[in-house]
This record gives structure tokens, C-alpha cells and sequence, in this order.
């Protein structure tokens, strides 16, 4: 075979000795050329390696969570924490009643010194409401004696699971070291649950009593109300009435859940689920229960990047438009560079510049007697949603202006041409003409600018207020002046404090987990938004 | 190869050799792109409706000077003129009195590529009324059908007048821009280049729409295609290198060129 076909293919040898260059330089066997492959190669596989490990870190830290909640929760059915809060949450509404009536107290003695009362007069015209609001504060302290009583026996239960609790955790740490003789020693009584709620179902035809009490004295305050001249005023007592009045109604309802209460009924995983994703509290290191509900916090930072993006989107935008469309190329040279210089500043800079400056300036500005119209002015806090989000505007204007003056520029040039040539002037051109051309790119644009406010920290840290509660939207406009509590500023605030594994530390993971998918969705949306307008503009 | 001394000529000598009131004139024009002299000392007289082509190779001015014409060349921020006038219906477009934006409308252009709006065919059409202000349904209407009936186009696609003009063939998209162009009833149409990107179906089409249309507009054409000028076209300018070297009835520059440049453009000597 071989000197048949080697003579056969003789001429073509050398060609083809040529062609297969088998002298190639090589290291370790490979080309260069495998080598510069594999270097990018491995680069790409480290970071797409690395953010799966994050990823899968995250999630399982993160799903931990409702575990450790709905253990938590049956210890809040067990110990009787539950049956204490139906009383609880009676108690809190009247005080909230309480303080509305406070509240109206308060505007109707400012008023009344302005018309130039002395206040002895004052205090002379708000005598009849006086004893009528003081008589109302009362009517509820029997009640409040009893959920003082009962909180004390439910947390004194939950307090004995608790120890159990940590002797078992000892207790198996001693046994998996080995130590079975000390673990031995540790001693674990198991708390009778059913007795404890038992001591406490059994104040039930007591507590009744009391609720019917309360009913009268409440009904009493209601009828010595005095009618006030003010109809604001009025209107404020009002309002407490009809308050006072469905409370009074509901209060056998109240006694039924309690008698139909049972500490055994089972709590379903769903529900760890739901606590959290539709919890409206955040409560941590309470005495009584924790709540680990992210609502506050994610309508905290929603309520920031609305405020946020009101501001930057006009700004980002119309900026963009400008450079692309209206500047000389000596303007464009100075814009361009400073608003894109903007997110060089470091962001803990900026929320330093917030607290320092902008939100007493802010706060100054409200309390001008001239914007008093206003809604939600004077603002009662100098940090608030409305600070954080100003600086967050900032923060977003470059990425929004960026991007969208790059989907201008990069609609074709004939498009301009046509509109011109059919006598339309610059404005046209841009409103109908430029801007729905890039529409897409513009969009994306917002929503990258949103993705990155809401992934923003130190901002929301230190000039939010970082008050975790819902803000009061019945204020309108006003709540955007509230403080408020961020996702991303909880996790930086208290994840240096947790115990590491516990339930509060998955929680803040949890709310991570939020975060990220968030992040993801925004910005799926956006690229997807892009890809189709690259297609569509060929 | 050295080329002759072209002088420009008499005015007169370029005026078309036909009675026609003139509806564009330009005179002694300098044409500058930042330093570069684009257009040397152009005088031309186009008549009204009838069709003028420009030929010429590619970088002769042509282009330029089809753009001074409605003024495009503002948008392009080095172009300036150097010297003379460019007047249409008598009134010197490059006063400052006089308005862009009408003159825009009196004067409407047909670019090279294609360039329909990403709207709808019947927003298309509509684009330079309503940027006019008009906004009554009924006359819209009137004008779409009217506008691509004026340009072929009505037949193929009245069943879609809603749907994207992107969505149209090349030959279509072009009448698309030219019925977008007589929308606004302009005196004048500008045409650059307009069938470089069709196919030969899709140019016969544009082609017998343009003599369908010259009875009522003035048509400027600016073409590569000789063969086109000669189809279509009443009078023909020849440029060279920023000069016009000839003006005269296509059949004469065609068969009896009085320039030697002219000449050999044709039979594809040089260009």
C-alpha cells in the first residue's frame, strides 16, 4: 500500500505536507490559537460558574426561611400568643380611636389660639369634649387588664419552648460530639400546652363580661359626646363614632373566634408563605412575636423609585433628546461627559449630601407658610421618601440618558430626512418621528433605570428614614413625604446583626431572593423589549 | 486625462431650448462642504412640469445641488453656499425672510433609500398634513386615496391601508414616499437617485409613474442610470466635477452632445 499510493500521490505530496503544517508552535500541545480559546473560554465559565453558586446560595438560604416561619407560627398557636391578640388587636384599635380623637384635640386647640384665645379659654371650650374623650380612654382599661394578664401567662409558655428548645440543640450537639453522659444531664420538661391555653380559655366567660362592660362604657362615652360648632371638627368625632360603633359590633364575633380558638389546629406551609410575601409587619426582636412581612419593605422601595423615576425619566429623557437631536457638537461635548460623570460619584457620597443638605433643605422648602396648599407639607420628617428618591433620580439619570440617546442615535437617518423634507419643523420631527422610533429602546431604557434603583442601597440607607411601616396612602400625595424602609436597606442595615442560620437571617434572604427576582424580571423585560425593536427596525 | 477647459457658460446658453416658464433658477452657485468646494458657479434654468434629470458621476454635485433646492442642506452642519441665488417662482429660497417650512412643503424630495416611517401606509400618507395641523378625518381620507392613487400604489394596498409601510416591497415603500410626497400638493419633487435600490420591475413601475406625474409637478432627477434619463426625462444636465457642463433637451445630449466630456460620459469612456 504504501509505495503504491505514495507513488501515485507523489506530486501532491509536498502541497499537502504544506496545507497540514504539522510544525506548528504548540505548548503543552496546544495552538495558540486553542489557547487564546480556552482562555476566554474559562473566563466566561468562571463568572457563569460563580453566579449559579451565588444564585444557588441565595435560594437556599432564602427557602430556609418558611421552615423556620411556620415552626414559628405553631409556636405562636401553641403558646397562645394567637388567642392573646384577638384581645390585642380590640385594644389597638380603640387606642388608635384614642388618638385620632388626640389628633383632632390638637388641630381644634391650634386653631382656636390662633383666632387669639387665651388658654384658659381654650381650655374652657374643650371642657365637654375633654371629659367625653377622657371617658372614652377609659372604657377600655378592664380589657386592658386582661390582655396584660394573658399576655404574661402566653409568653411565659412560649418562653419555656423556647429553652427547650436551645436544651435539645445543646443536647444534640453534646451527642454528636460524643458526650452522651453530660447530654444525659440536660434536662428538657415538656411544656403541656394544652393545660397552658387551657388556664387561659378558661378567663373566657370573665373576659366576656369585661367586653360587655366595655360595650356599655364605650356606648356611654358615645352618647355624652358634645356637638362642637367647628364642622371640621365634628367631622373628626364623627368619624370616631362610626369607628367606635362597628368596634362595639364586632365584639361578639371577637368572643367567638376565641371560643372556636384551638392551640392544636395545624398551620399549613402555605401560610409561613403568605405571612411573608403579604405580612404588612416587620417586627424583629419583639417580646411577643416576631413578624417577618416584606410588604412595608416593598412598598417602601417601590414608593422610592416611583418618586425616583418621576424625576429622572423627564430628566433622562428630554436631556437625551437634547444631546442627540438640538445640541451643537461643542454643547454635546460638555453635556454628554458631565451627566454621564454623575455616576462616578460614589453613592454613599450622595446619601451623605442628602442628610447633610438636601433633606433639610427640602423639609425648609415645606415649611414655606406659601406652599402650605401643598399635600402632605410641611413634612413632619427631614428624611423621607421623597429625599431618598431625589438622590436615587440622580443616580438613574445617566443610565436612562445613556441608553436612551443611544436608541435615538440609533434611529436611521432617513427617518429625520423624510420628516424634514415634508416641512416638518425640529419639534415634530423629534415628538413624532424620533421618539417612536426609538420608543422601545427608550422604554428599556426606563426600566434598566429602574433595576437600578431599586437595586440601590446606601442611598435608601441613610436618607429613607428607615421607618418599616406601610405608608399611610389615605394621606394622597402626602405619603411621599413619609419615611419608609427599603429591601435592599433592611438586608444592609441588620444583616450584620442576625444569628447566622436563624429564621430573621433567612428572612433577610428571603427578601435577597425578592430582590434578585425583581432585578431579573426588569431586566428580561427590557432586553426583550430591545430585541424586538432591533428587529423591527432592521 | 486632461479634461477641456470648461468655463461656464452664458447664462442663456443653459436655458432649455424650448419655450417653458422656468420654475427653478439657479445662479452663479458656490457650493462649499466645510473647505471643499462642492458646486463651481452653477447657472441652470429648469423649466416647469417637465422632468429634468442630473447625471454625472458620483461626487460631481449633483446630489448637492438637487438639495439646495429645498434646502436639506441646512441639516448638514459644514455645508454652506458661497456665493449666488437659487430661485424658485422667482424668490430666492436663501433669503432670510423666507420660510423652511413652506418652502419644504412646495418643494418635496424622494431620497435614494426607501424611507416609509415605522407607522402605518395610511400615516404615512397623512404625516405632513397633520404636522400642518389638519386633522379632519373626511379630507384625510380624500387624501390618502387621491395621494396613492397619484402614485400606483391605491389597487395594491387599499385593503391594508393600516398596516406598517415597512411591511411593503422596495418598489413599494419608494411609490409609498412618492405618494407621501405629493400628500402635501408640493410644485416641485425632488428625486435622488430614486430606483438605485430596485429591481428592474419595481424602476419600470417608478418610472412610468413619473411621466404620469410631470404634467403637474416639476420633477428634478438625479440618476446614475443613463439609460433612465434618457426614458424618462424632457431635458438632461450633465455635471462634472462640480460644474455643470451641459443643459439640453435629452434627445440632443444623448445623439449630438455639444461637449466633449459629455460625450464621452455616455458612451462610457470615463465615469
Amino acid at each position: 500500500m504504501p509505495t503504491a499510493s505514495s507513488t501515485a500521490f507523489a506530486p501532491t505530496r509536498s502541497v499537502g505536507d504544506a496545507l497540514l503544517n504539522r510544525n506548528r508552535f504548540r505548548i503543552l500541545g496546544l495552538t495558540p490559537d486553542d489557547i487564546i480559546k480556552y482562555f476566554f473560554n474559562g473566563n466566561a465559565i468562571v463568572a457563569v460558574v460563580v453566579l449559579a453558586l451565588i444564585t444557588i446560595f441565595l435560594f437556599r438560604e432564602g427557602v430556609g426561611f418558611f421552615g423556620k416561619s411556620q415552626r414559628d407560627l405553631r409556636l405562636y398557636r401553641l403558646a397562645g400568643l394567637e388567642y392573646v391578640d384577638f384581645i390585642r388587636h380590640e385594644v389597638d384599635e380603640h387606642t388608635a380611636m384614642t388618638r385620632d380623637l388626640n389628633a383632632a384635640r390638637l388641630a381644634e386647640f391650634q386653631k382656636l389660639t390662633a383666632e387669639g384665645k387665651t388658654p384658659e379659654q381654650v381650655t374652657a371650650a374643650l371642657a365637654s369634649f375633654d371629659a367625653f374623650a377622657n371617658a372614652f380612654g377609659d372604657s377600655i382599661e378592664d380589657v386592658r387588664g386582661t390582655l396584660s394578664d394573658l399576655s404574661d401567662v402566653a409568653i411565659a409558655t412560649k418562653t419555656k419552648a423556647r429553652v427547650n428548645e436551645d436544651r435539645e440543640e445543646q443536647r444534640d450537639m453534646l451527642l454528636s460530639a460524643g458526650k452522651k453522659e453530660e447530654a444525659d444531664k440536660i434536662e428538657i420538661a415538656p411544656v403541656n400546652f394544652a393545660a397552658e391555653t387551657g388556664v387561659m380559655k378558661g378567663t373566657l366567660p370573665a373576659f366576656r363580661k369585661v367586653n360587655d362592660q366595655f360595650a356599655d362604657k364605650l356606648g356611654a362615652a358615645l352618647q355624652s359626646s358634645p356637638h362642637v360648632a367647628d364642622p371640621k371638627f365634628q367631622a373628626k368625632i364623627d368619624a370616631v363614632h362610626a369607628k367606635a360603633r362597628a368596634l362595639i359590633a364586632s365584639l361578639p364575633q371577637i368572643e367567638k373566634n376565641m371560643e372556636n380558638w384551638n392551640y392544636d389546629a395545624p398551620v399549613p406551609a402555605s401560610k409561613a408563605v403568605t405571612s411573608f410575601l403579604f405580612g404588612r409587619e416587620w417586627l424583629t426582636a419583639s417580646f411577643w412575636q416576631d413578624w417577618y412581612g416584606i410588604v412595608p419593605l416593598f412598598v417602601g422601595s417601590l414608593l422610592v423609585s416611583i418618586i425616583a423615576l418621576a424625576i429622572a425619566v423627564p430628566l433622562g429623557i428630554s436631556a437625551a433628546i437634547y444631546v442627540s437631536e438640538i445640541a451643537g457638537p461643542r454643547e454635546k461635548g460638555i453635556v454628554k461627559p458631565y451627566i454621564e460623570f454623575i455616576s462616578a460619584i460614589p453613592s454613599v457620597v450622595l446619601g451623605f449630601f442628602g442628610i447633610a443638605v438636601l433633606g433639610t433643605a427640602l423639609r425648609w422648602l415645606s415649611q414655606t407658610p406659601a406652599l402650605s396648599w401643598f399635600p402632605g407639607f410641611p413634612m413632619s420628617e427631614r428624611l423621607n421618601a421623597l429625599t431618598a428618591g431625589c438622590l436615587l433620580a440622580l443616580i438613574s439619570i445617566p443610565t436612562i440618558f445613556s441608553l436612551a440617546e443611544d436608541a435615538l442615535n440609533n434611529v436611521p437617518k432617513h427617518f429625520k430626512e423624510a420628516s424634514y423634507a415634508l416641512g416638518a419643523n425640529r419639534f415634530q420631527t423629534i415628538v413624532r418621528v424620533l421618539v417612536p422610533a426609538s420608543l422601545s429602546g427608550i422604554i428599556s431604557a426606563v426600566l434598566l433605570g429602574f433595576g437600578r434603583v431599586i437595586g440601590e442601597t446606601m442611598i435608601v440607607l441613610l436618607c429613607a428614614g428607615n421607618r418599616i411601616a406601610i405608608p399611610d396612602f389615605t394621606q394622597g400625595l402626602g405619603a411621599f413625604f413619609q419615611p419608609v424602609h427599603t429591601m435592599t436597606g433592611i438586608i444592609a442595615q441588620e444583616m450584620g446583626e442576625v444569628v447566622k442560620g436563624g429564621i430573621h437571617y433567612r428572612a433577610l434572604f428571603m427578601v435577597g431572593v425578592v430582590l434578585f427576582t425583581l432585578s431579573l424580571v426588569i431586566n428580561y423585560v427590557a432586553q426583550r423589549i430591545v430585541h424586538r425593536y432591533r428587529i423591527s427596525i432592521g | 486625462m486632461k479634461l477641456p477647459d470648461t468655463a461656464p457658460m452664458p447664462h442663456a446658453a443653459l436655458a432649455p431650448p424650448e419655450e417653458s416658464s422656468t420654475m427653478i433658477e439657479v445662479e452663479n452657485l458656490d457650493f462649499y462642504y466645510g473647505q471643499a468646494r462642492a458646486l463651481h458657479e452653477i447657472n441652470i434654468s429648469i423649466p416647469a412640469n417637465k422632468v429634468t434629470a442630473f447625471i454625472g458621476p458620483s461626487g460631481c454635485g449633483k446630489s448637492t445641488l438637487l438639495r439646495c433646492f429645498n434646502r436639506m442642506n441646512d441639516l448638514v452642519d459644514i455645508a454652506r453656499i458661497g456665493k449666488g441665488r437659487v430661485r424658485i417662482h422667482g424668490i430666492d429660497i436663501y433669503d432670510p425672510d423666507v420660510d423652511v417650512i413652506s418652502l419644504r412643503r412646495q418643494v418635496g424630495m424622494v431620497f435614494q433609500k426607501s424611507n416609509p416611517f415605522p407607522k402605518s401606509i395610511y400615516e404615512n400618507i397623512t404625516y405632513g398634513l397633520e404636522i400642518q395641523g389638519i386633522s379632519d378625518r373626511k379630507r384625510l381620507d380624500e387624501v390618502v386615496e387621491k395621494s396613492l392613487r397619484g402614485a400606483a400604489l391605491w389597487d395594491e394596498v387599499k385593503d391594508r391601508l393600516h398596516t406598517s409601510g415597512l411591511g411593503l416591497s422596495g418598489g413599494q415603500q419608494q411609490r409609498l414616499c412618492i405618494a407621501r410626497a405629493i400628500a402635501v400638493e408640493p410644485s416641485i419633487i425632488l428625486m435622488d437617485e430614486p430606483c438605485s435600490a430596485l429591481d428592474p420591475i419595481a424602476t419600470s413601475k417608478v418610472e412610468e409613474l413619473i411621466q404620469q406625474l410631470k404634467g403637474k409637478y416639476t420633477i428634478v432627477i438625479v440618476t446614475h442610470n443613463m439609460q433612465q434619463a434618457g426614458r424618462c426625462s424632457d431635458n438632461t444636465a450633465f455635471f462634472y466635477l462640480g460644474k455643470l457642463i451641459e443643459f439640453a433637451k435629452t434627445e440632443k445630449i444623448f445623439t449630438n452632445p455639444s461637449q466633449r466630456q459629455t460625450e464621452d460620459y455616455i458612451t462610457g469612456r470615463f465615469g
